[in-house]
């Protein structure tokens, strides 16, 4: 079987077997004497070298029973996922990108100030009525706001989209470590597939968003209506950096694919999409139905024997 | 460790040398570029102790031998106690410190004891070094609040703008000894300029706060006292009017420079027949003191009862004049 044009063959420097590594992999593990082994690659803008990493503080162990915890939770799981064994259990260390930048806006909106006013009112039989209305006066408010947007993780992965990364999210940045081969020694550690440029546009909509959440509670007044702003980010500083999921993969059924669970390595978070089984559904809504039909047929019974 | 020349290159804030990350702005802290090496290379990591390859243990955060159990050692992310760069000297001796706290005593007026002077004992005098940092910073400051200016109906109205403040010698204590009221209380008597790389003055029982926080706490205090210090500034004549509400800034530092101070006092506890009070006294000012005293309640109680039979006499002579 010959390599594909992006495998490599390297030769183990503990036993001397040759070892085929996927593009995708830093690190690999010798299949005969599990001697585990880090590749040194020349840098390139889409696939640099990491600047940072953050370690595993969650062990296997400790990352199935997150795992397993996770899908007992799921009461409409389909039955066969419970209590199954993972099919294939991964320590990865997933490329993504630390965004920060200086996020320079301008905003306008339309800012409510209540104020109250007592009414007194006389009905027919000529009563008084004092009631307290609120008001408000309405302002055009526009201005500045400048501040650094830091900790902006995106995904430097084809295979872990943004919005998983964001499910298991946050990560301590407060224990990133400078990256240094030793630290992926003997673990997954996978490439970038992703190219700087589309990182950095991820990266960018990323912080705009998080620009209109700060604006959002920036705006002063009782209310807020039409807020809208334009934000300029500049001096923008972007880093690889290995983050550490713990990637589960279980098989409930042989003729559907495994559904993927993602352990953050570091906090043990757990997300995954789990499927819903139809049947418990369908008794769910059998039991509901059920019920809420107890006091009509009581009713109908009733009716008969009076 | 601070070197003078690694800076940030966004916010030109000066950084330790164990910096990952610049703290004020998040950017990274620059790194030596590694060797060029053009070809793929492999690298087995070796145990010093046996000889076997090694991989990275969870348990341990560190390359660790599955074999004998060796650990590698690797970078770890520093965040070292602060210690004290600066101290202030003492100019005020312990003589002097003790003749203002007889001073101080005779002075706080006829709500106090009659017999104060005379039934107080003086526990102790203790020099004390504590400590706090020092931060110089420019910032750009983007605000938005409600003031009473330009209100209509409404008690408020919006406003909004931007403005530049420079922090100069701007103290934040990271004293657990004093309260925060006492060392602000002593701030603005010491001479910043006086400070000196050693200890000097206070004599031999003169003790030296040490700094109990991390580097990461510290920065936080610090930021939390740019944003404080800021809001004061904003409400004290750069937002138009003078009621506020809503206040909100978002501040963009700029050579944040930070040092480690230690100022000092004099810690004074003396005792009024059971009670045990202290005073805190500046080591470089010896008009500088705060401290608590015991009130005369017989006293409090004649002011009271003489003020409202002077009330009820003016009130009868008005009544009189009416009548």
């Amino acid at each position: 079987m010959g390599l594909s044009i992006e495998q490599h063959e390297i030769a183990c420097r503990a036993c001397g077997a040759k070892i085929i590594f996927e593009p995708m992999h830093r690190s690999v593990r010798c299949p005969y004497c599990d001697s585990p082994s880090v590749i040194d690659r020349p840098a390139t803008s889409d696939r640099p070298d990491p600047v940072f990493i953050v370690g595993f503080s969650v062990d296997r162990h400790e990352a199935t029973r997150r795992m397993r915890q996770f899908v007992a939770r799921k009461k409409l799981a389909p039955p066969g996922l419970r209590g199954r064994a993972a099919e294939r259990v991964s320590g990865v260390y997933l490329p993504t990108y630390l965004y920060s930048a200086v996020a320079s806006s301008t905003y306008s909106a339309k800012i409510g100030e209540d104020y109250y006013v007592t009414e007194v009112s006389r009905d027919s039989k000529g009563r008084t009525s004092v009631k307290r209305r609120r008001k408000t006066e309405y302002y055009q408010l526009r201005g500045p706001h400048h501040s650094y947007v830091g900790d902006v993780v995106v995904t430097a992965s084809k295979g872990i989209p943004n919005n998983e990364i964001e499910a298991i999210e946050p990560f301590d940045l407060g224990a990133l470590r400078r990256f240094s081969s030793p630290l992926v020694s003997g673990w997954i550690s996978e490439e970038p597939s992703l190219t700087r440029e589309e990182c950095l546009q991820l990266a960018r909509r990323e912080s705009e968003s998080k620009i209109r959440n700060i604006l959002r509670l920036f705006m002063p007044g009782d209310s807020v209506h039409g807020l809208e702003g334009h934000t300029a980010l500049g001096k923008e500083s972007f880093d690889l950096v290995l983050l550490p999921v713990w990637v589960f993969a279980i098989r409930y059924r042989e003729d559907r694919p495994p559904i993927r669970l993602l352990v953050n390595g570091q906090t043990g978070k757990t997300w995954g999409e789990i499927p819903v089984s139809w049947g418990k559904v369908a008794i769910v809504a059998g039991v509901i139905l059920g019920l809420l039909a107890v006091p009509v047929i009581l009713g109908l019974i009733a009716g008969l024997f009076r | 460790m601070k070197s003078p020349d690694l800076s940030c290159g966004r916010c030109e804030s000066p950084l330790e040398v164990e910096d990952l990350r610049c703290p004020v702005c998040r950017r990274s802290a620059p790194i030596v570029a590694p060797l060029d090496n053009p070809e793929p290379s492999v690298e087995i990591l070796r145990c010093d102790g046996c000889g076997a390859a090694v991989s990275y243990d969870v348990r341990a955060r560190a390359p660790k031998c599955a074999f004998c159990g060796s650990q590698t050692r690797v970078e770890a992310p520093e965040d070292p106690i602060e210690q004290t760069e600066l101290f202030l000297p003492f100019t005020v001796n312990r003589t002097a410190a003790e003749g203002a706290y007889q001073r101080w005593l005779g002075g706080l007026g006829w709500f106090r004891p009659g017999d104060l002077l005379a039934a107080t004992t003086l526990e102790s005098v203790k020099p004390l070094w504590w400590v706090g940092w020092v931060f110089d910073s420019d910032a750009t400051v983007s605000w938005a609040a409600d003031s009473n200016a330009g209100a209509g109906q409404a008690d408020w109205a919006p406003h909004a703008g931007q403005t530049e403040i420079q922090y100069r010698n701007t103290v934040v204590s990271a004293s657990r000894g004093l309260r925060d009221d006492e060392t602000d209380h002593l701030v603005s008597s010491y001479d910043i300029q006086s400070a000196r790389g050693e200890p000097e003055g206070g004599g031999e029982e003169a003790v030296i706060e040490r700094f109990d926080v991390q580097r990461s706490a510290a920065r936080r205090q610090v930021m939390a006292m740019i944003e404080r210090v800021a809001e004061h500034r904003l409400k004290n004549g750069k937002i138009p009017g003078s009621r506020f509400r809503n206040l909100h800034v978002s501040v963009i530092l700029r050579r944040l420079v930070r040092r480690r101070y230690a100022f000092p006092s004099y810690v004074l506890a003396y005792r009024y027949k059971t009670e045990l009070h202290r005073i805190v006294l500046s080591g470089q000012d010896e008009t500088r003191i705060l401290g608590s005293a015991p009130y005369s309640t017989a006293r409090i109680l004649l002011a009271v009862v003489g003020g409202v039979l002077a009330l009820a006499a003016l009130l009868t002579a008005v009544l009189t004049l009416i009548g």
